[in-house]
């Protein structure tokens, strides 16, 4: 499937020297904790709570509307921290999500309307449907599908996934432009 | 509604974030932490938040003006009134009038006007309530049917989290100051 053309204003989005698309109508707290890779799109009215801990998300890819993205929180015997949160290359995070995982690996799609609970672990190449809740600490193993509240197994993915999660964020990027 | 006059009222200790959307008259509690992004509408009547509460993001705390038969909105106020110790969770809305301690709403959760939470009750990821009683203590609603079950201790209190967040919130947001309570308007 070939992927549309998505248009935006030139003077909603912001573009970095190593080709982030950032939108000003987004909230990035704490902007100097928040390492963005290169190529990554973050659309309006997400949320990056760079505050509470420090956030580094990888190449090619795409925080959609309205998502949040939030560093977890860990109560210990003594004290309390939020624990910082890496997300890989080549993952997709669809609209209203909310993700307060540890760990988000590479080639990982996120559906809408998610919650992915604290200190998940997301692992390279899987998926997560849409209206998924995953309870905290779920940790989604490689080439599985989880779907459903709470989260549960529900399908293996093929081997290509990372081949096709590196298709979809890449002509996503490309197809991403301003109107001329 | 009355008219635009900002009835806003933080106690000493409370952190607002200035991104945070609060309309109307609005009581927020010593030690309440508010998140940016979150929204607290008071339009039918004031809304009163006690201490050590925790508002994320996206949270929508609304007084709504109740729709009657005749569709004639009611001129009395109606006072919602938010205990101590409660939990909301990123995008999660909150229209009931009564909230006790101790309460958890989770991520996406939503509570309906014409429902009460006593205390200790947990509103679980996604569920909805808006059925008119109130819940019993302790309460847990959970899952994709919203199944109900009663827990035998209440949710512990995020005084720890609250602290580090009053620690570090101030580092990289604009807050909204104090306002002593009896400042003429």
């Amino acid at each position: 499937m070939e992927q549309e053309d998505i248009h935006y204003n030139k003077s909603e989005y912001i573009e970095t020297a190593s080709g982030n698309k950032v939108s000003r109508q987004s909230v990035l707290c704490g902007s100097q904790n928040i390492v963005l890779n290169g190529k990554t799109i973050i659309m309006s009215d997400s949320i990056v709570r760079g505050d509470l801990a420090n956030v580094r998300i990888g190449r090619h890819c795409v925080i959609s509307k309205r998502a949040v993205i939030r560093p977890p929180f860990k109560k210990f015997s003594k004290g309390v921290a939020f624990f910082p949160l890496h997300i890989g290359d080549h993952v997709f995070i669809e609209e209203d999500s909310i993700i307060n995982a540890a760990q988000v690996g590479s080639y990982v799609h996120v559906g809408k309307n998610c919650v992915i609970g604290r200190r998940c672990v997301l692992k390279d190449c899987c998926a997560v449907a849409d209206d998924t809740v995953l309870p905290p600490e779920t940790v989604v193993p490689p080439f599985t599908l989880y779907s459903g509240s709470p989260g549960t197994f529900t399908e293996q993915l093929p081997g290509c996934t990372q081949d096709l999660m590196i298709d979809i964020t890449r002509s996503y990027y490309q197809h991403f432009t301003a109107k001329s | 509604m009355s008219a635009g006059r900002n009835g806003l009222k933080i106690a000493p200790g409370a952190m607002v974030c200035a991104e945070s959307e609060l309309k109307g008259d609005v009581t927020v509690g010593a030690h309440t932490v508010i998140h940016p992004k979150a929204r607290i509408v008071a339009e039918a009547g004031p809304i009163i938040i006690g201490d050590n509460n925790l508002i994320e993001e996206q949270v929508e705390i609304i007084n709504r003006h109740p729709k009657s038969e005749d569709g004639t909105s009611n001129p009395n106020q109606t006072v919602m009134i938010i205990g101590n110790n409660n939990v909301f969770e990123v995008g999660c809305t909150c229209e009931s009038l009564r909230i006790g301690d101790y309460n958890v709403v989770e991520a996406k959760a939503s509570v309906g006007r014409q429902t009460q939470l006593s205390s200790g009750c947990i509103i679980g990821a996604m569920c909805s309530v808006s059925s008119s009683e109130e819940l019993p203590e302790n309460t847990v609603i959970f899952g994709s049917k919203c199944e109900r079950r009663v827990q035998l201790e209440r949710p512990p209190a995020q005084t720890l989290q609250l602290d580090f967040l009053t620690k570090i919130l101030p580092n990289y947001h604009h807050l909204k100051k104090p306002v002593k309570s009896h400042t003429p308007m």
